[in-house]
């Protein structure tokens, strides 16, 4: 079990993430707003010469927009060959998990369905295991509906 | 081991598709030794490349194709379309399988041994083929195959080099604020304006690597035309032009699509099938051109064919009978309009669906294509003689000029292609007003419909002091509509990249832009703003009329474009310019004068100068070339000054001589050319008929004939031929000089106008009609009256 797994939390949940599809982990500063847009794009903002597309994660869980002054982090993924930063309340760790991933137990919150792919279990913990290219592509569809 | 592996594939890969135009090329000219030559090279080169690297397969088929190659270049074997199309069977063999290992995947497990026996069977003697014979006329590099020095890099490396290159100019522009918020240090300024012109120059030639031949565009046409051809049964030359254009290698990519679509419907539908041609009198091969050149910072891709053009009148019926149009919505279409019909989505003018094309899915999505990389498609239609379709596309997706806007306390980024007009709205010439919630600005008496953009968008409108700007917008397609924002900030060469398909998706951007102030700017789509806020898409033509109404009514102040020009003699005149064809530098020591007249000679005619002057004191005179609907005028100035508005009809008039009047520009009174006097005082024959037509001379032989008449008349200008000849095609303007009565006999049935000579001064008697050979001026006037 070498596969490596970001940990953070996001809209008051514990989530991993698959290290693979991580680029980095960035503090946001300025973000340009996207008018138009679902509440879940927060806008544009520039890393050195890339332009990243920013969701708000959360928005897109909880249907409400994160205030400004409590945007902190973003986990920056290319996904389709766009480049994303997709809002994350905190960062905890970047480690291994013994156990691997493990189905999904339990009723989960219709809100998370379509993100959840199953559970990893990391110091006692269980993390919900999330794919970044669906928070983007599953957005699309939040959108349309 | 992989890597020569990968090398050879990809070489393999990109002579195949520079190759395919070759074989078809040397299809409809088996004599040409370079090609075969050429072709031959390729199976050769695979042959032995894939021994080495052990690809029996390759190996087989290449030697195949060697092997009948060898013998038609030895002599032993032509080069029928048989044998062609096995030759591009087994090269789309290779292709096929270079793919697969490219990828890695399983070979496909086809019988090779078909093609290789379609190969090496004897043509069908007796079997009439319908040849579609394609004879790309792109031209041809001497010494084919040497090329430039290059070297073969991946993509994502000039990628990475763009962005490097582009973080430097972030980083440089940031240094730059620095260095200004510092006490200035002349000798610290030197080494960053030096660092800068690096940072410039680098970024110039990186942005070239993007660059690609537009060949490559043309590559797989000569072999699509041929297939496309043979299966239905047309016969079509193509010719391909200006492949060495270049453009950006993702426009490129861009454009391949509509063109091969494009290219598709012109065999399918425009070029008719040889008998039908032939019923129509055209050539039974239709012809095919495609051509590309840069305009601009523009590409200009025209192809056009001389197929059957497109039936107007067969789309309306269509549109009518998919509900699309009313019957009297119909009859008020302009012919324009009704060809506009053709991108309507679903609608073919085809009678049946066919494999290639007429499935409804056309010029649509064509255009749409062309529209999403900020081109245009234009159609010219010559019903039952041709069509011609042009796409304008722009040089490269990244950088356009584009105007920064301010709304919402937020820039936006617009092209400036789409902008028209700016104005702000306390401009006496716009008026704004709100009928049932929607915004109407009346712009010179032109109704469009208006919006603010932060209603579009969904923002709030800040209250602002001043006046808010007003613009034109015109996206490609649509109609103009006025268009509201807080402010019209700066314009700017933008750096365009694609915006994320999340965004994109709302339409109303076209992508985005990273300003030097490191703040992500989005670009606007103006087509999709109307879209997002459901403009009518009808063009205001009541407003129109009534425009066109007022500029009739106030014709007292019309102005039309002139010429400001120095006359030889000093004084500064005007010309009205749409007379004048061209202005171009002559050589003084073309002008001459004949027969009280001045003359030049220009591209081997003889051109009426129109002032009458034939001498100046300069080697190359200005000449302004004017011309009628007939006739052609040449006119010696001094200097060319500028172009200039004036009114259409001038201050003060005057109804005689050369000149119509005066016209105050600018505060000079200038003279203005009547070109009414200025054609009216040319001779009544222009000098370039009378120059035309022969005098035969029908006794060649004689002495006094050739020695002495011939010269005279070539001093006179005449084009002197000696003897009738024979077959040859007698001009009714030619004139016959004879002196014996059997060549007038033999002339007159020849019908054309004789004269007649005699060598004694009397006439023979009173119905003698000829002319005393050395009686110049009547000789002269009889060949020239002879020739009115």
């Amino acid at each position: 079990m070498d596969q490596l797994y970001l940990l953070a939390t996001l809209a008051g949940t514990r989530i991993a993430v698959d290290a693979r599809e991580v680029e980095a982990v960035v503090r946001l500063t300025d973000i340009s707003p996207v008018p138009g847009m679902g509440v879940h794009v927060a806008g544009l903002s520039a890393l050195r010469s890339r332009v990243l597309t920013i969701i708000d994660v959360a928005a897109l869980i909880r249907g409400q927009a994160t205030a400004a002054e409590r945007r902190g982090l973003a986990i920056i993924a290319n996904i389709s060959g766009h480049s994303y930063g997709l809002m994350v309340d905190g960062v905890s760790d970047i480690c291994r998990v013994p156990d691997g991933e493990l189905p999904l137990r339990g009723q989960l919150d219709p809100a998370w369905a379509p993100y959840a792919r199953a559970i990893v279990e990391h110091e006692g913990h269980p993390w919900l295991l999330v794919s970044l290219a669906a928070f983007i592509e599953g957005g699309a569809v939040a959108q349309a509906a | 081991m992989d890597e020569l592996l990968q090398e050879f594939i990809s070489e393999t890969q990109e002579t195949l598709e520079a190759l395919a135009g070759e074989v078809i090329a040397w299809e409809a000219d088996p004599g040409d030794r370079d090609r075969l030559d050429a072709i031959f090279r390729f199976f050769h080169t695979v042959k032995g490349s894939c021994g080495f690297l052990n690809l029996p397969r390759f190996e087989r088929l290449s030697h195949a194709a060697e092997d009948v190659l060898s013998d038609i270049r030895a002599g032993n074997r032509t080069a029928d379309p048989a044998t062609v199309s096995a030759v591009l069977g087994i090269m789309d063999r290779i292709g096929e399988l270079a793919e697969a290992v490219a990828v890695g995947a399983a070979l496909p497990n086809e019988n090779d041994d078909f093609l290789i026996g379609a190969l090496s069977a004897l043509p069908d003697e007796g079997q009439p083929q319908a040849r579609a014979a394609t004879a790309p006329a792109t031209a041809r590099q001497g010494g084919a195959q040497s090329g430039p020095r290059t070297i073969r890099l991946p993509l994502s490396l000039i990628d990475q080099l763009m962005n490097g290159v582009s973080d430097m100019v972030l980083a440089r522009n940031e240094l730059s604020r620095k260095l200004r918020e510092r006490t200035a240090d002349p000798e610290l300024d030197n080494v960053f304006e030096r660092l800068s012109t690096c940072v410039a120059d680098m970024r110039d030639v990186i942005s070239k690597t993007r660059m690609q031949r537009v060949d490559r565009l043309f590559a797989a046409i000569p072999r699509m035309v041929r297939d496309l051809g043979r299966e239905l049964g047309k016969r079509i030359d193509l010719t391909l032009e200006g492949g060495d254009v270049e453009m950006d290698r993702e426009m490129v990519e861009m454009v391949v699509d509509p063109l091969t679509h494009i290219v598709r419907n012109s065999i399918d539908h425009g070029i008719e099938a040889p008998i039908k041609r032939r019923a129509a009198g055209k050539p039974e091969a239709g012809s095919l051109r495609v051509e590309a050149r840069q305009s601009g910072n523009q590409i200009v891709i025209a192809i056009t064919d001389d197929g059957a053009g497109i039936d107007t009148a067969r789309l309306v019926e269509k549109s009518i009978a998919a509900g699309r149009l009313s019957p009297d919505a119909a009859a008020r279409l302009t012919e324009q309009e009704k060809l506009d019909l053709i991108f309507q989505p679903g609608l073919s003018t085809a009678n049946q669906v066919t494999a290639i094309s007429g499935r409804g899915v056309g010029m649509d999505v064509v255009r749409a294509n062309v529209e999403r990389i900020g081109g245009v498609i234009a159609l010219d239609n010559n019903p039952g003689r041709g069509l011609c379709i042009t796409l304008r596309v722009p040089l490269t997706l990244t950088i356009i000029p584009g105007l920064i806007i301010r709304a919402g306390g937020q820039h936006f980024a617009i092209p400036r292609a789409a902008v028209v007009e700016i104005l702000h709205d306390n401009n006496e010439t716009l008026q704004i007003s709100d009928v049932g919630g929607a915004k109407i600005a009346t712009i010179r008496s032109v109704r469009h419909s208006m919006i603010d953009l932060e209603e579009v968008l969904g923002m709030e409108k800040p209250v602002e002091a001043g006046p808010r700007a007003i613009m034109v917008v015109r996206s490609a397609t649509g109609v103009p509509y006025a268009m509201g924002v807080s402010a019209v900030d700066n314009h700017e060469e933008l750096v365009i990249r694609p915006a994320s398909p999340l965004v994109m998706a709302t339409g109303v951007y076209a992508g985005m832009t990273l300003p030097d102030n490191g703040k992500p700017m989005l670009l606007l789509d103006a087509a999709g703003l109307a879209n997002a806020a459901h403009l009518p898409n009808i063009i205001d033509d009541r407003a129109a009329r009534q425009q066109e109404a007022a500029a009739d009514a106030q014709t007292g102040v019309e102005m039309v474009a002139a010429l400001r020009f120095e006359e030889l003699s000093g004084e500064r005149r005007l010309l009205k310019l749409s007379l004048i064809e061209r202005v171009e530098d002559v050589d003084a020591r073309l002008f001459g004068r004949s027969g009280g007249r001045a003359y030049v000679r220009l591209d081997g005619r003889l051109v009426p100068v129109a002032n009458g002057l034939s001498q100046f004191d300069r080697d190359k005179v200005s000449a302004l070339r004017l011309r009628d609907d007939r006739r052609e005028v040449c006119y010696p100035v001094a200097a060319v000054l500028d172009i200039v508005e004036m009114p259409a009809v001038p201050d003060m008039v005057a109804m005689q001589g050369l000149l119509s009047g005066v016209a105050v520009i600018d505060g000079e009174h200038l003279e203005v050319i009547n070109p009414f006097a200025l054609f009216a005082t040319l001779p009544e024959e222009s000098i370039v008929e009378q120059a035309r037509g022969r005098c035969l001379l029908a006794d060649a032989d004689d002495g006094w004939t050739r020695e002495i008449l011939a010269p005279l008349l070539r001093q006179a200008g005449h084009d002197v031929v000696l003897g009738l000849p024979g077959d040859a095609i007698v001009d009714p303007g030619d004139v016959v000089l004879c002196t014996g009565g059997d060549a007038a006999q033999a002339a007159e049935i020849m019908g054309c106008r004789v004269v007649h000579l005699r060598a004694s001064p009397r006439p023979v008697g009173p119905q003698d009609g000829s002319i005393y050979r050395y009686d110049q001026d009547a000789l002269m006037a009889a060949i020239a009256g002879r020739r009115a």
